[in-house]
């Protein structure tokens, strides 16, 4: 087969090409377009959870705007590891919520409501860490000075666990939190 | 057809430059700027300025 040996032609390129190639090439190039037409494809129908919304911002005004959300809306507190108290809030229908990531906890806990659509901010105070809402499996990295907000429904009532998935240091492992879902009214 | 191809003598010279994508393709030094500008742009240069561009927080 000429298709594994060398051309008999200088003008190798005058050569009609081989079967066997051919059909290897088309093969090739048609998984090629399906792996290549694949990818906007599933990021239109594949239901990912996109955090697309992004500003800058300070860790000084994002703090301000957590604390207006917790004073506004504060229902209980939860002791957290450390016996260090982080408040509860169940903020309304469709709103803002807020979620601060620093060394080396999340805060404050949310109570949502199953059903509804709330725009989730996340931002970290310090440096790189990963919001991965369990058993969910949403993932999205915070970052410092750069708020994210990405959309959520809860779907399922329950309490869902949050960790941070990216390494931030020595007590990285504690990082983890909750985020309770309220079956609808 | 393979015989049209061949010269009569060998010491007559082919001036039929190869096609154009294979001309491309034997030229190192080409590919090495491709290899390097291609991704530098498409990745570094898109991804500065998509940062860049990210607005203030209202």
């Amino acid at each position: 087969m000429s298709a594994i040996q060398p051309p008999s032609n200088r003008l190798w390129w005058k050569e009609p090409i081989e079967r066997v190639e051919i059909t290897w090439v088309l093969i090739a190039f048609v998984w090629c377009m399906f792996l290549f037409f694949m990818m906007p494809y599933w990021h239109v129908f594949g239901k990912q959870n996109l955090a697309n919304e992004a500003y800058r911002n300070t860790p000084e005004k994002y703090t301000a705007k957590v604390q207006e959300m917790i004073s506004k809306y504060k229902v209980r507190e939860e002791t957290g590891l450390n016996d260090v108290k982080i408040p509860v809030v169940k903020p309304p229908a469709g709103s803002d919520v807020y979620l601060i990531a620093r060394l080396w906890q999340w805060e404050p806990i949310l109570e949502l409501e199953e059903g509804q659509t709330y725009r989730l901010h996340l931002m970290s105070l310090d440096w790189l860490h990963g919001f991965s809402l369990q058993p969910e499996n949403i993932n999205i990295e915070v970052h410092p000075n750069y708020e994210h907000i990405l959309t959520v429904q809860p779907s399922k009532p329950g309490t869902y666990s949050i960790i941070c998935n990216e390494y931030c240091g020595l007590n990285h492992h504690t990082m983890v939190s909750k985020l309770f879902v309220t079956a609808k009214k | 057809m393979a015989d049209s191809n061949q010269p009569t003598s060998s010491n007559e010279v082919y001036d039929e430059p190869p096609p154009f994508m294979q001309q491309l393709l034997d030229n190192p030094w080409i590919l090495l700027f491709l290899g390097v500008v291609i991704p530098t742009v498409l990745y570094v240069i898109w991804g500065i300025m998509e940062i860049v561009s990210v607005p203030i927080a209202p």
